[in-house]
């Protein structure tokens, strides 16, 4: 039956391929695990160094690639599902594609897959994974997955009876951090620890009460969102000692500075990505790497030199004018692009571009928890575009921005020339789009990505 | 003489979910805009609060762990929130809160979360979330406010409110309460596209997020105007507001009912 699933999976990829109506990268597994329900754990179990499986709400895609990128650098053959294709059908298919015909041939030798929340069950019992890292869990797509502690217990429930495999956890993250009760192997901790960059923003607080009394939790230093140093007065539940840290971090609108802690060694780092986000991601990575038994070198070397993931953070021409690109698509996500673009203070000329269409999110209602009132915005003027961007102007409206300081434009493409058009002579201009917003100005805009690396040199030389 | 607005919002972190926070927002502007003074009062677990110069009492949605969390304290409050309401003060209660705001929530492991009784209604936990956008015609209820309150809005009020649902209970109405609405389009409170939400006296509930009152600010308007002649015993005319680009979000929402599909999980 495995050699009729890989031959059945193998023709699915190729007939996609050939009638251009898909890139190959679910269909296959698809049919293959219909074949053979046990393709993934045959095939996944011949990786000499094992699977290690991202999960989480924000950082999945990023978070993965850096590891891929740490690991292959090391020297290791890294197999990993393309962005998205993150159900289990999305991972089948990677691993079919892997492997010739008659399933041999493999020449990956570890695997990294991005795995969606409500897959983890799935995922857990096929892969047998030797490490699950979480990133983090925030309030996202609420529309699709329902509440955010049901989530948590998803993905706890899939780290039971795995007494070989590591639990990768984010110790600012109480939520995160709970689900190490689940975990039948070792557990290490991830987080940062930094007084200088406290933030006061009240929203998108996703989990602010103790997960085991309820009582709620107290704060030293608050980063991002719920994540943070945090105790419980009431019942000594505390953030554990990260293996690995992040402190000193800087970060402007081109790039992120820190100090990364390893179990050894200590690395100065610096990120042609900005955002304290992406420094997580970093963090994520690098622990990731460290359990993996990856050194110092690998770690360094790649984060010099990453590069956000397809359509997290893009550089786009339009009419001659350059315009950054950060997708969002949750409050925590968009208060952290919107905490990038604001980290030099300074007004901006910003593109909002929101829709609603299953892959974005069908509830608009988060944009009400995008903490508008938080940043300094005044001054900066605003394009608000998308199938609902008059919920998205109205956002606006009611955060305090003057009547004539944004504006609807409902067509995405006639809306991302208006901005460029508000542009100055070398001035960049900013674009925050949910998810189907992102492809469809990738698809008619240049995207010149390349570019952000040297600016980031550029400004960093301008700091 | 300037006027001025106070609204007591309960427990702002356990219950904030979906964005429910536009709801204070969009109050808090529609009276600034006016030039009425805005005030907020949190209240969270613990804290000693005396409602009577409340003009507005608010609560939005909440995940189970949050209602549990809340579940003790709200009930301390019971009989003076449940007194203020009986005297007319103005509410806005939206899915978890409004479930709360009635006499219990049977969640899906069968455990009783007591609410309040200010609506005379029961939540149980369904087999399915009911996940989409929503439009309701409201005009029943209207028509019963522009009875009771000669305000200018109310006149000819917008018939309909647009929101997004995503709840599992399912909340049966008693005799004491009147439905907000009737589902136009998505599930209702039953699930079954039937009743929207709740009101009795000036208090009103409902499953809609979105946030409800920026998209429906002729809402947000009549429990300004109900708050204010609560307050000062006379109607006080408000001011007339720019509202072309919350009328087009209106609309924006209603066409998205009809076209994007619902989804139930």
């Amino acid at each position: 039956m495995k050699f009729l699933a890989i031959l059945v999976g193998k023709l699915a990829a190729l007939a996609t391929r050939l009638t251009k109506t898909g890139s190959g990268t679910t269909l296959p597994g698809l049919m293959a695990e219909k074949i053979e329900p046990q393709i993934i754990r045959k095939i996944a179990e011949r990786l000499k160094y094992g699977v290690i499986v991202v999960t989480g709400t924000n950082g999945k895609t990023t978070t993965s690639k850096m590891l891929v990128e740490i690991l292959s650098e090391e020297g290791y053959t890294v197999l990993h599902n393309p962005s998205g294709s993150n159900l289990t059908r999305g991972i089948a298919s990677a691993l079919i594609h892997s492997v010739n015909i008659f399933g041999t041939g493999l020449e990956a030798d570890i695997a990294v897959f991005e795995v969606d929340e409500a897959t983890m069950p799935e995922a857990t019992t096929k892969l047998r994974p030797r490490a699950v890292l979480l990133t983090n869990l925030f309030r996202d797509q609420l529309d699709r997955y329902g509440e955010l502690d049901k989530t948590a217990a998803i993905i706890g429930n899939s780290l039971r009876g795995f007494s070989e495999m590591t639990t990768i956890l984010n110790a600012d993250d109480p939520l995160v951090s709970s689900l190490a009760k689940y975990s039948e192997g070792e557990v290490v901790y991830f987080g940062v620890e930094d007084q200088g960059i406290t933030t006061d923003s009240g929203l998108a607080m996703d989990s602010k009460d103790c997960i085991a009394c309820g009582h709620e939790l107290v704060y030293e230093e608050r980063y991002l969102g719920h994540l943070g140093k945090w105790h419980c007065e009431n019942c000594k539940e505390k953030r554990q000692k990260p293996l690995v840290s992040a402190s000193s971090i800087k970060v402007s609108p081109f790039v992120s500075k820190f100090e990364l802690a390893l179990p050894k060694e200590n690395l100065k780092v610096e990120m042609p990505i900005p955002g304290l986000y992406n420094v997580y991601n970093a963090l994520a990575a690098a622990t990731a790497a460290t359990v993996t038994g990856v050194g110092a070198p690998a770690i360094s070397h790649t984060l010099r030199n990453c590069e956000a993931a397809f359509g997290r953070m893009e550089l786009i021409e339009v009419e001659g004018k350059k315009i950054m690109v950060l997708l969002i698509k949750n409050p925590t996500g968009a208060n952290q692009a919107l905490s990038a673009i604001y980290s030099d203070g300074k007004p901006k000329k910003v593109g909002l571009f929101l829709n609603d269409n299953f892959a974005d999110g069908t509830d608009v209602s988060w944009i009400w928890d995008i903490d508008f009132e938080y940043f300094k915005i005044a001054g900066s003027e605003f394009v608000a575009s998308g199938i609902r961007g008059e919920d998205m102007a109205l956002r606006l409206k009611y955060a305090g921005v003057d009547k004539k300081n944004y504006k609807l434009e409902k067509d995405i493409n006639l809306a991302t020339k208006e901005l460029a058009k508000k542009l100055k002579k070398d001035e960049i201009g900013y674009l925050l789009p949910t998810y189907t917003a992102m492809i469809e100005i990738r698809n008619n805009f240049t995207v010149k990505s390349d570019e952000l690396c040297n600016m980031g040199k550029v400004t960093k030389r301008g700091l | 003489m300037s006027y001025k607005v106070k609204l007591y919002h309960l427990y702002p972190d356990a219950m904030n979910l979906y964005g429910d926070m536009g709801n204070v927002i969009a109050l808090a502007k529609r009276c600034q805009w006016r030039d009425i003074e805005f005030e907020v009062v949190d209240v969270k677990i613990g804290d000693s609060v005396d409602f009577s110069d409340a003009d507005i009492i608010y609560m939005g949605g909440g995940q189970d762990r949050g209602q549990k969390i809340i579940q003790n304290d709200l009930a301390k409050r019971k009989t003076e929130i449940q007194g203020w309401i009986e005297s007319g003060v103005v509410s806005l209660t939206i899915c978890g809160g409004f479930q709360l705001f009635g006499k219990y929530f049977k969640t899906a492991e069968g455990e009783e979360i007591r609410g309040i009784e200010v609506f005379d209604t029961v939540t149980t936990a369904g087999d399915k979330r009911l996940i989409g956008n929503v439009v309701v015609d409201v005009s029943a209820a209207t028509a019963k406010w522009a009875q009771k309150f000669r305000f200018k809005n109310l006149e000819n009020p917008t018939a309909t409110l647009v929101g997004f649902e995503n709840h599992s209970g399912l909340t049966k109405l008693g005799p004491n309460t009147e439905p907000l609405g009737t589902v136009v389009s998505g599930y209702g409170n039953l699930g079954d596209g039937g009743y929207e939400g709740g009101w009795y006296k000036n208090a009103i509930g409902t499953y809609l997020h979105g946030s409800l009152l920026p998209k429906n600010p002729w809402l947000a308007d009549h429990m300004i105007a109900v708050a204010l002649m609560n307050r000062y015993g006379s109607p006080i005319p408000l001011d007339n507001l720019d509202d072309k680009l919350e009328e087009a979000a209106h609309k924006a929402a209603i066409e998205r009912a009809k076209t994007a599909k619902t989804l139930s999980i």
